[in-house]
């Protein structure tokens, strides 16, 4: 009778989807410090210290600003704590350059995330 | 007897398959890319397909809330559907006076049309002080004509010699329902289980007449909801839609033998 119940269709579909459900929130609630890290590159492909880069959160109407940062010696940058999941990346340094913004998505609020590709500045206006 | 090759029917009846699947994959294949439906020339395989569309719809709205909603307004129904239409099915097995003139009734009602009776629906449910609750919602799908004739057709295809034995044991009415008839009723179950779901889960007039509060709006309310609130957002709109339709798809796709069992029984008889 418990095997039948246990290994019923609707038993395993349900039960699968409880599972899932299950380990993604484990995998969400130890990723979720809002980390973002990444690394700033001049024109050379050169790290940029300190230049200033600016988080804005993106929703599916309005982006506003949200964090600032500069980077290190290295052009490393790193923002913590915040709670979004679409957002921009916009840096720019006086007499290097700009990149201008840059669209993120993430899976849930405040994924950390390191950038695989450095935010390039280029010259120009 | 000449026995035809089944291969050429069944090549045809795929085909007829794949193309009422196309809309569906359309759909998927939009949630999936946020490519726009009316771009030339159409691709049926995604490009560079992602989730973040149901990440959007999931943050934009409270989903989660939603789907509580409508998830609980469901079991109220499915079970309120399978407990009276279970009762008025075995009632009109039996023999009583004026049983046609019921039956006559009941079909005559299956042609009005939910929306002619909204008012009186409204004003009832008003007196009974459920407006904006779970079980107001429920209340008019809590039993559904058609669900009654489907346990009536399973019913009448069950002996009436146990029946009669039930009653010799000493059964009551309700325990020859519940212990004898609707254990070898399966099918009729999931048929009423998942129609009862699915005009419940679809269910938008009634809610949208009834709830006032945001945090009790049911799904298809939040769809709506959705399209006030964003207008371009093709790939996050049929993200919801898959969404919304992926419960019910679930639900039958495990339930479906059962279901088609239930709609056919009964059809051959006599």
């Amino acid at each position: 009778m418990l095997r039948a119940i246990l290994l019923n269709r609707y038993t395993i579909t349900f039960g699968l989807i409880a599972i899932l459900a299950v380990v993604w929130n484990i995998y969400v609630h130890f990723n979720d410090d809002g980390i973002i890290t990444g690394q700033v590159i001049g024109p050379g492909r050169r790290p940029v210290p300190g230049a200033t880069v600016i988080l804005s959160e993106k929703t599916l109407l309005v982006s506003a600003p949200r964090d600032e940062t500069r980077t290190d010696a290295a052009g490393r940058f790193r923002f913590s704590g915040h709670r979004l999941f679409r957002f921009y990346l916009e840096a720019s340094k006086e007499g290097v350059g700009r990149m201008p913004p840059k669209e993120f998505r993430l899976y849930f609020k405040g994924q950390n995330l390191r950038l695989d590709q450095a935010l390039q500045l280029k010259e120009g206006k | 007897m000449h026995k035809y090759p089944h291969w050429p029917i069944h090549v045809v009846l795929s085909f007829i398959s794949a193309l009422m699947l196309i809309p569906f994959v359309w759909v998927l294949k939009t949630s999936l890319t946020g490519e726009n439906i009316f771009s030339f020339p159409p691709s049926i395989l995604p490009e560079d397909p992602h989730l973040f569309y149901y990440v959007d719809v999931w943050y934009t709205i409270p989903f989660f809330r939603y789907l509580v909603n409508s998830v609980v307004v469901s079991a109220i129904v499915v079970a309120a559907n399978i407990v009276f239409n279970a009762m008025a099915g075995f009632a009109l097995t039996r023999e009583f006076f004026g049983k046609k003139a019921i039956i006559m009734l009941f079909l005559s009602c299956m042609m009005i049309p939910f929306q002619v009776t909204i008012i009186p629906a409204y004003l009832i449910t008003k007196q009974l002080g459920l407006l904006n609750s779970f079980l107001g919602m429920a209340l008019p799908v809590c039993s559904t004509i058609v669900c009654i004739f489907v346990f009536k057709a399973s019913f009448d295809a069950i002996p009436k010699s146990l029946i009669d034995a039930a009653r010799i044991d000493g059964l009551p009415d309700w325990k020859i329902i519940f212990r004898i008839m609707l254990p070898l009723s399966q099918s009729a179950i999931a048929t009423n289980v998942i129609l009862a779901f699915i005009w419940s889960w679809n269910n938008f007039l009634w809610p949208l007449v009834i709830i006032r509060d945001q945090a009790m709006q049911t799904l298809p309310l939040g769809l709506s909801r959705f399209l006030t609130v964003v207008e371009d957002t093709t790939g996050a709109l049929y993200a919801f839609c898959i969404m919304v339709l992926l419960p019910g798809l679930i639900i039958f796709l495990l339930a479906q033998k059962q279901f088609i069992a239930g709609l056919t029984k009964g059809a051959a008889k006599g």
